[in-house]
């Protein structure tokens, strides 16, 4: 199974569905999707160097949200948007990820927040599937 | 699921009773009328509603207004009041915008005075205002003004001249909630709103010129001195990223100290503690900071709004405050003899003549309530009535409520479709993202018309004037 992400029909706010085979690349790929969402476009390919992040949170759910509320911020307040990812360790606690972005003009605020609402990290046969809602 | 529908004020109110589900504790109440009800049952705002009915401590009902629909966490147009006592407070139940509000500005110049320079007044307001996603202010504050703003809201900025005494006075709760505490802000939360004080923000965000197209009320008009043909402006925006991260950052909060306080709630979205904990006091002196930051925000907004007319129209562009109320919010409120955290999650406070709250000078009439359309549609000015708080905690509804996703919306038609249609209805806009002007299109929301119609029968509030835009600046 490869990863894959897909936006699903919300009334009011953007719903994320994500897929992918571990913890580690689901994240990357919701990172990866998240990217898209705040430049409005696919992203070009990431220049700059690599950054390490570390998120720590209670179980998986909260990791994958932590996650992105993380990127959240550094794009509102460094104006850097990850766009490239990979998983170095994935933990249920601990997710540790390198990653790559751009530096924009104007700091993406579109996306204020990634929520718990109906978020379940279920297990498929493929791997891993995710539906998170972001408030926009 | 059974549902009782108009058990009085007509067929308005549909009740699901606290039977439905084993985990509910009272009932949920949707004010709608049947077109508004089958587009409210089309979503997941229901289900929303009775999880808001789960909450330790609340009281009477969990209401929908009639602009409800699916949120996260609470539905959007949600008012649930949790008892101060023994009841929680839920970040969710306030959203990540943080009081986000509306306020009305109002002139005496006429629209033939000002239509035909629209195009450039609204130009130089979006340059004047910094709008779209997560632009900087042209103000950038110190830690210690933070702080005080953090602290005082609006009445930090009569200091710096960018308001006056009067504007104080027409403000909800005077634009400065008394139990703020800026020390329950975290520096993330500052170093995301430090540079955007006096900013509009994105999504449905906006600013609107208008002319009062007609008083439904002639004597609420009065007291409101609302007249047909004069030039108003509505700005729409809430606390920023600021509030934003203060809400992710107590959501987090709630969600690690529930297990301890024994909640166990259907959605994990919904996570509180109990008001008096001491979690629930941290949220809500982060959260009354936060709001104080937004309604210093609207004011700054307001400030920049005054120059620009100043430059237009001289002294004939002076603009008078009418008032400005939250509609993201969680308050301390008596009723029904108790005292109350009353959570309204895009639902408008509305109290009426004889509150203490309602401004002196609005006694007569009820404390105003503005429900913006959307671009292209009419707004309204309502006023509260006493009657409202035993019927929705004194609320009513925030706006037309969306129908469409935003992705459908930008399926249906292109923004610059979208601008063109404005543009031939003789509205000038201005939006720095053609994609955002699709999103927030009229076709995507529902009939303001008809949801102003049911919170008016359903006697939430009266209709007092219709607004109709002259010229948008979309966040």
């Amino acid at each position: 199974m490869g990863v894959s992400s897909e936006l699903l029909s919300h009334t009011a706010e953007v719903k994320l569905r994500v897929r992918a085979p571990s913890l580690g690349e689901l994240a990357a790929e919701a990172g990866r999707a998240l990217g898209a969402l705040e430049l409005g476009t696919t992203p070009p390919l990431a220049s700059g160097p690599w950054r390490d992040l570390e998120i720590r949170a209670p179980d998986r759910e909260a990791l994958l949200v932590e996650w992105l509320n993380e990127l959240i911020y550094l794009a509102e307040t460094e104006r850097w948007v990850g766009v490239e990812f990979e998983a170095r360790g994935a933990e249920d606690m601990v997710l540790s990820m390198r990653a790559r972005g751009m530096l924009v003009d104007e700091p993406p605020a579109r996306v204020k927040a990634a929520t718990f609402h109906g978020l379940k990290i279920k297990k498929t046969p493929e791997g891993l599937e995710a539906e998170v809602v972001f408030d926009v | 699921m059974e549902i009782v529908h108009g058990v009085s004020h007509g067929q308005l109110i549909h009740d699901v009773p606290v039977t439905a589900r084993a985990d509910m504790r009272v009932p949920a109440r949707v004010f709608a009328d049947d077109e508004l009800w089958e587009q409210i049952s089309g979503d997941r705002s229901l289900e929303q509603l009775m999880n808001v009915a789960t909450l330790p401590g609340i009281s009477r009902y969990a209401y929908g207004m009639p602009d409800m629909h699916e949120g996260y966490g609470f539905p959007v147009g949600g008012v649930a009041a949790l008892r101060a006592e023994d009841g929680v407070i839920s970040p969710g139940g306030v959203g990540y915008d943080i009081n986000c509000g509306v306020r009305l500005l109002v002139s005496t110049l006429t629209a033939d005075a000002v239509r035909p320079r629209m195009q450039e007044l609204v130009h130089e307001l979006s340059r004047a205002i910094p709008s779209g996603t997560g632009r900087g202010s042209r103000l950038s504050l110190s830690d210690a003004d933070l702080d005080r703003v953090l602290a005082e809201g609006c009445r930090y900025l009569v200091e710096s001249g960018m308001a006056d005494v009067d504007d104080v006075e027409v403000t909800e709760a005077n634009g400065s909630l008394p139990r703020a505490d800026p020390g329950a802000v975290s520096q993330r939360a500052r170093a995301r709103g430090r540079d955007q004080l006096g900013t509009l923000g994105s999504g449905n965000h906006f600013l609107e010129v208008e002319v009062v197209d007609e008083v439904l009320d002639e004597e609420l008009g009065a007291v409101y001195g609302l007249v047909p043909g004069r030039v108003t402006v509505l700005i729409h925006c809430g606390s920023r990223g600021l509030g934003h991260q203060v809400c992710t950052d107590y959501v987090r909060l709630m969600d690690q100290v529930m297990a301890k306080y024994d909640i166990h709630l259907p959605d994990r979205q919904l996570a509180c503690a109990p008001f008096a904990s001491p979690e629930g006091q941290r949220y809500f002196g982060a959260m009354c900071a936060a709001a104080n930051f937004a309604w210093a925000n609207r004011q700054a907004i307001a400030h920049s709004v005054r120059d620009v007319f100043r430059r237009f129209y001289g002294d004939a562009g002076r603009l008078r405050l009418l008032y400005d109320v939250a509609h993201n919010m969680a308050k301390l409120e008596e009723h029904d003899g108790k005292l109350l955290c009353v959570h309204r999650k895009g639902a408008t406070r509305a109290f009426g003549p004889h509150h203490p709250e309602t401004p002196p000078r609005y006694r007569a009439a009820g404390q105003p309530v503005f429900i913006p359309g959307s671009m292209g549609t009419a707004s309204y000015v309502l006023a509260g009535r006493d009657q409202a708080s035993a019927l929705s905690f004194g609320s009513a509804c925030h706006g037309a409520g969306r129908a469409m996703s935003r992705h459908a919306a930008k399926r249906a038609k292109s923004g610059r479709e979208v601008r063109q249609e404005l543009e031939a209805q003789g509205i000038a806009v201005a939006c720095p993202s053609s994609g955002e002007l699709a999103e927030e299109a009229p076709f995507a929301y529902k009939d303001v018309e008809r949801v102003v119609d049911v919170v008016h029968r359903a006697g939430l509030a009266r209709k007092v004037a219709r607004l109709r835009p002259l010229g948008v600046v979309k966040g």
